[in-house]
């Protein structure tokens, strides 16, 4: 399942607190040099833009915090009771 | 009116050093200074994508060195960047850091006529004059930008010792005092007073900073461990009469050097002690930092640089220095314009 259609199940409720874990992954992760500077031109885009707590901005994230932290990222939602997210990434 | 400064040293991936710019700007951070070390990423490489994510934060180099970099090539980056963000660059130099110097076998010999001479090569050519200049460092023959700058770059010198202070009020736009304890400031604006006054300029006319190592967090201890490294450089590189102030043998300072040069850090590290982090450091819990900062203002401070490594987690203590830090002054500023 694409990226999109993923976030689409998040609750637009809980596109803040989903945002701020995400993006602590990202920032904290020992793996952020894995991160594609095209992606991280487009998280900083956002960012200024305040539009990572939206659909696009959660996208984007989530496409980030999966490439340099796929555990964690996993463990977050599944914190967060994205249970069928969690089924859907961790098929993928 | 307080003003902060935020520094970053971009020592981390350029696009992290952008977003905790980015949320500088948005928390209501006045200036941004990004360090220059040969060993991190180019100051005006990470300064200029800063610019390309931010509209109203000030920013620049805080700070280079002559030594390094010629003053011309300076005038140059700083008159590129003010041309992609007119107004809102600032120059910050000073004699660099001893410690990163002295990897590439430099030694800042002549640091006053070097910044004296310095401060005058980037502000003619910043101004977009044809300099002539026969100094005791530099000299300078028909050099003019072919483009022009678009409008007047704020030098801010840094410094640390009474000539270097005095001279950094006497030449600068700004001083940024390397020191984060209020008494150390308040001695250095005594010297302040006199290069403002050898000038004939006014205090009020001059930005007086104080560009602090910063760490801010719920737990003291967390705060206090991750400001242990930034502490551990500004002793290695302390000159001796600051040392003596806060009776910190000179010995002692030499051995953190030597083992910051050869790369044992936890040697290093393990030598600094509570007193060097009140000494060198604004640290400390929310509560904390703000007395520590109401102190730096009472003594004259109008800008104070929250300075690597501001906390253990950035962006936290970030979001709270906004919430927590901030009010305490800003809403003072708005009861004393009542």
């Amino acid at each position: 399942m694409a990226l999109e259609k993923i976030v689409r199940k998040i609750p637009s409720s809980s596109w803040e607190t989903t945002s701020e874990r995400l993006i602590d992954i990202v920032l904290n992760s020992p793996n952020a040099n894995r991160m594609p500077s095209g992606l991280a031109k487009t998280i900083l885009y956002y960012w200024q833009r305040d539009q990572l707590a939206t659909e696009v901005g959660l996208q984007r994230l989530l496409e980030a915090s999966i490439t340099v932290d796929p555990e964690k990222t996993i463990d977050v939602l599944r914190e967060l009771g994205f249970q069928e997210l969690v089924t859907v990434l961790e098929s993928r | 009116m307080i003003n902060f400064g935020i520094e970053f040293v971009p020592r981390d991936l350029y696009w992290k050093t952008t977003f905790y710019a980015i949320q500088a700007e948005k928390t209501g951070f006045n200036t941004l200074w990004i360090t220059d070390h040969f060993n991190n990423r180019n100051v005006y490489v990470s300064l200029a994508i800063v610019s390309a994510y931010t509209d109203k934060i000030k920013f620049g180099p805080g700070v280079t060195n002559p030594y390094m970099a010629h003053p011309i090539v300076t005038a140059q980056a700083v008159s590129t960047l003010n041309e992609i963000a007119p107004g809102r660059v600032v120059c910050g130099i000073g004699v660099g850091d001893k410690t990163t110097l002295e990897m590439v076998s430099m030694r800042p010999s002549k640091p006053l006529a070097t910044i004296r001479e310095s401060v005058r090569i980037i502000r003619e050519i910043t101004s977009g004059k044809n300099l002539e200049m026969q100094g005791k460092i530099f000299a300078v023959s028909g050099a003019k930008l072919n483009f022009k700058p678009t409008s007047k770059i704020p030098i801010f010198v840094g410094a640390q010792g009474p000539k270097m202070l005095a001279l950094a009020a006497e030449i600068g736009d700004g001083v940024l005092i390397n020191a984060s304890h209020p008494k150390v400031v308040e001695n250095a604006i005594g010297f302040v007073r006199e290069g403002v006054a050898k000038a004939g300029k006014r205090l009020e006319d001059l930005e007086i900073a104080a560009y602090t190592s910063f760490s801010v967090a719920r737990e003291p201890n967390k705060a206090a461990k991750a400001v242990v490294p930034v502490v551990a450089y500004i002793v290695a590189g302390c000159p001796e009469t600051v040392l003596q102030k806060h009776g910190i043998p000179m010995e002692t300072a030499t051995k953190i050097r030597q083992a910051i040069i050869q790369g044992k850090w936890k040697e290093a590290f393990s030598q600094i002690t509570d007193e060097m982090i009140e000494a060198f450091s604004v640290c400390g819990t929310p509560e904390t930092v703000v007395e520590k900062i109401d102190s730096l203002v009472k003594v004259g401070t109008t800008q104070v640089v929250a300075g690597s490594p501001i906390g253990p987690n950035i962006r936290k203590s970030i979001n709270i220095i906004a919430a927590e830090v901030f009010p305490h002054f800003r809403d003072k500023e708005d009861n004393q314009h009542d």
